[in-house]
């Protein structure tokens, strides 16, 4: 035994009991048909990772719904982190299934890539992926990333567009989580295609209290904002537009690990993403941020409502 | 700032389930942290030229920021309790090395050279004479690790981990305080209880101190 | 692992990495700053109370159990807590790190103040001293060695754990490290602790000189 196997079991994390309850293992007996990485199985049950902001949480439990109504066990394990942490942990093996989002994902593995339709974005994905990860038919709900100004902002500098940053270059400052600093879809891109210099960058957060704070107290004049975040609206705050389709489309895309990807897997979430709405998704984060609801609750009573789990 | 009530009594499941975690990960990093101080601490008492290195050293450590730990231990053993467990121990280190090295030095001459007149092999001195007698220095410092250790596992929430730590990003990034305030009287009520239970523990483990001082 | 010290080293001397708000330059001053206001702030609000505890002899196990308390308090939550009350500002921070370094400063002190011999304080009773002469041209300066050791402690954890304060958007060297976890960028993460470890040791150095250079001529133990 090795020391990591020697730690790991002496103090066996919480999330081993859950999976090991399962047992068995015997390889695809469902593994014909739907193509794609053959040779998974999702029998010894699937742990969802999700990242830290509210949706990827929904969607997360929301995956766990479809698939315990097709008899796959399954452990989410909430607000890991970013993409650039989760992604990893997929190829390592900490998680086997995550909810994505195609254009932000494709920007990730591939920032020079140039699809921006749905089923281009879905080729490119199938190449860009690494090995050993595929993703699986994109679903219905969309949520895109937005730049967003309060409205006296856009008044004051006559902003409607992400172009017309560019007239202010070196006065305006962006607020986003920190990983936007270096992404297509963030600081990267906006200077590539729009040619926009902010005086700063601030690192905040992924469309959460800190960058909403900092856009409401005026600390930053862009903000990095979700479009499912019901928070736009209610401020009255100015989404603006994207003339060049410098953000791509961004259905949500399950990514999951060849490991794991069987027919049951495919099916369920296949199923689960011509259901769900971009209006639904959003009523569902507005239920966790605003109304207090656990994630887990919300996207258990949304599976039984629309017959994705019996109930 | 108010408590919504109602939430903590839907969750009472949720938060013992966290409080369990959050504890087993406390204590196994003061487990693995004696089992690796232990040892050393006996080498820095013996070997004097390493002393100063070895705790030097710890010091060191100590001022890394726990959060930075946790990231550069994902390369390791990725988003797992391990990584949890590996960084807690780190600061463990520094208080139970320290007390471990000051327990066995408290130990008087005179004691470990009666047990070599008595013909007592020196590896027997140290478990049955010198140890005992550093139990309560040790003892102190394991207390200040175990809630040390607890009031930092909620660092780890950073990394998807962090026991009630969880309830902490959770509360941060809805607005929610409520299992904020939960997360927080949980650590320091847990806290205290451990330390009572090591209190019990050290009372049990070193009757000779209580018979010393009733005399 | 070597790559990552390799590519440390690169990051460290780059001269675009030192300038501008996102430089070191500036956020080794925010770290600064935040942490040697909060131990200044810890400083005023311990001292007194530890050297009253430790003249009166009132008040020591409340002493002793609001440094278990102190040790106990979860950093990150207190910081939420009152992230939550107060929105965004620098208050979450201090009150996190002050909250912090208090119980080192009022323990370290009662118990400098406690080891001094009664019979020295009677001796100088007996000479006619006051009570706060008693204080302060006796019990202070015997006591200072072990005041000094719990405002070096204090300094240490409030230098780490400063790092918070980017976690609730604001600079200090934690921005390397809460940036470099979004960006799994592992150098930036290493760039930033060593950065904060280099810090804590320069300045409880410094402490440990000035400590030297203040107290020289007085005896280093008491009794």
């Amino acid at each position: 035994m090795n020391r990591r196997t020697v730690i790991g079991g002496l103090f066996a994390a919480a999330s081993v009991p859950a999976l090991a309850a399962c047992g068995g293992g015997i390889t695809s007996l469902d593994g014909q048909g739907s193509g794609g990485g053959g040779g998974g199985s999702s029998k010894n049950g699937v742990t969802i990772g999700t990242a830290n902001f509210t949706e990827n949480q929904v969607l997360g439990y929301l995956y766990a719904a479809a698939l315990e109504a097709a008899g796959v066990k399954t452990k989410v394990r909430p607000n890991l982190g970013t993409r650039e942490i989760l992604i990893p942990a997929l190829e390592g093996g900490d998680i086997d299934l995550l909810p994505e989002y195609q254009g932000a994902l494709l920007h990730y593995l591939d920032p020079k890539s140039k699809a921006t339709e749905e089923g281009e974005m879905q080729n490119a994905l199938a190449v860009a992926l690494p090995k050993g990860l595929q993703i699986l038919p994109y679903g219905l709900a969309e949520d895109s990333d937005a730049f967003v100004v309060t409205r006296e902002t856009a008044r004051k500098y006559k902003l409607t567009s992400l172009a017309d940053l560019a007239n202010h270059n070196g006065k305006l400052v962006i607020g986003a989580a920190p990983e936007v600093k270096k992404r297509q879809v963030g600081a990267v891109g906006l200077k590539d295609v729009y040619g926009v210099e902010f005086k700063e960058f601030k690192s905040l957060d992924s469309s959460g209290p800190l960058v909403k704070g900092a856009l409401k107290k005026g600390d930053v004049d862009v903000a990095n904002l979700f479009t499912t975040d019901t928070d736009i609206v209610d401020n009255h705050w100015v989404v603006l537009t994207d003339p060049k389709n410098l953000v791509p489309g961004q259905h949500v895309v399950p990514l999951v690990a060849d490991r794991k990807a069987d027919s049951t897997v495919r099916k369920a979430l296949a199923r689960l993403g011509n259901v769900l709405t971009t209006e639904q998704l959003t009523e569902l984060n507005r239920q966790v941020d605003k109304d207090k609801k656990d994630p887990q609750d919300v996207a258990d009573a949304y599976a039984r409502q629309h017959g994705i789990s019996k109930g | 700032m108010t408590i919504d009530w109602s939430w903590i009594s839907e969750h009472t499941s949720d938060l013992t389930t966290l409080t369990l975690s959050h504890l087993q990960a406390a204590l196994s990093a003061v487990v693995l942290g004696l089992v690796i101080s232990l040892p050393l601490a006996v080498v820095a008492h013996r070997v004097k030229p390493l002393r100063g290195f070895l705790l030097g050293f710890s010091n060191v450590l100590f001022t890394i920021p726990s959060i930075a730990v946790f990231v550069l231990l994902l390369p390791v053993s990725g988003l797992t309790r391990t990584t949890t467990v590996i960084g807690l121990t780190i600061y463990t280190l520094v208080v139970l090395l320290r007390n471990t090295v000051e327990g066995l030095d408290s130990v008087p001459a005179k004691t470990k050279e009666a047990a070599k007149a008595m013909g007592t092999r020196p590896l027997r001195t140290l478990l049955t004479v010198e140890l005992p007698l550093a139990l309560p220095v040790i003892m102190a410092g394991v207390r200040i690790a175990t809630v040390m250790a607890i009031s930092l596992v909620s660092v780890a929430t950073y990394i998807g981990d962090g026991g009630l730590g969880q309830l902490f990003t959770d509360g941060f990034q809805r607005n929610f305080p409520t299992p904020v305030i939960a997360g927080v009287v949980l650590t320091l009520l847990l806290a205290l209880a451990a330390d009572a239970v090591l209190v019990a523990v050290q009372y049990v483990l070193t009757p000779w101190t209580r018979r010393r001082r009733s005399a | 692992m070597y790559e990552l010290f390799k590519n440390l080293g690169a990051w460290l001397v780059d001269g675009d990495q030192w300038a501008g708000p996102d430089g070191i330059g500036h956020r080794l001053a925010e770290h600064l700053q935040y942490s040697l206001l909060a131990t200044l702030i810890a400083a005023v609000i311990a001292l007194p109370l530890g050297l009253l505890i430790g003249h009166t002899g009132r008040g020591a196990f409340l002493a002793i159990n609001l440094s278990s308390f102190g040790r106990a308090l979860p950093t990150v939550g207190l910081v939420v807590l009152v992230f939550l009350a107060s929105g965004l500002s620098m208050w979450p921070v201090y009150i996190a790190l002050v909250a912090l370094a208090v119980p080192s400063i009022v323990t370290n002190t009662y118990a400098g103040m406690s080891a001094v011999d009664p019979e020295v304080k009677d001796a100088a009773r007996g000479q006619g001293m006051r009570g706060h002469q008693v204080l302060f041209q006796v019990e202070l300066p015997l006591a200072m060695p072990l005041i000094m050791t719990g405002l070096r402690l204090a300094l240490i954890q409030v230098v780490a754990t400063a790092t918070i304060a980017a976690y609730v958007s604001f600079g200090g060297l934690g921005r390397y490290v809460f940036d470099g976890l979004a960006q799994r960028d592992l150098v930036q993460v290493l760039g930033g602790a060593v950065l904060v470890a280099v810090v804590a040791v320069v300045l409880d150095l410094a402490l440990s000189a000035l400590q030297r250079a203040l107290f020289r001529h007085r005896p280093a133990k008491s009794a």
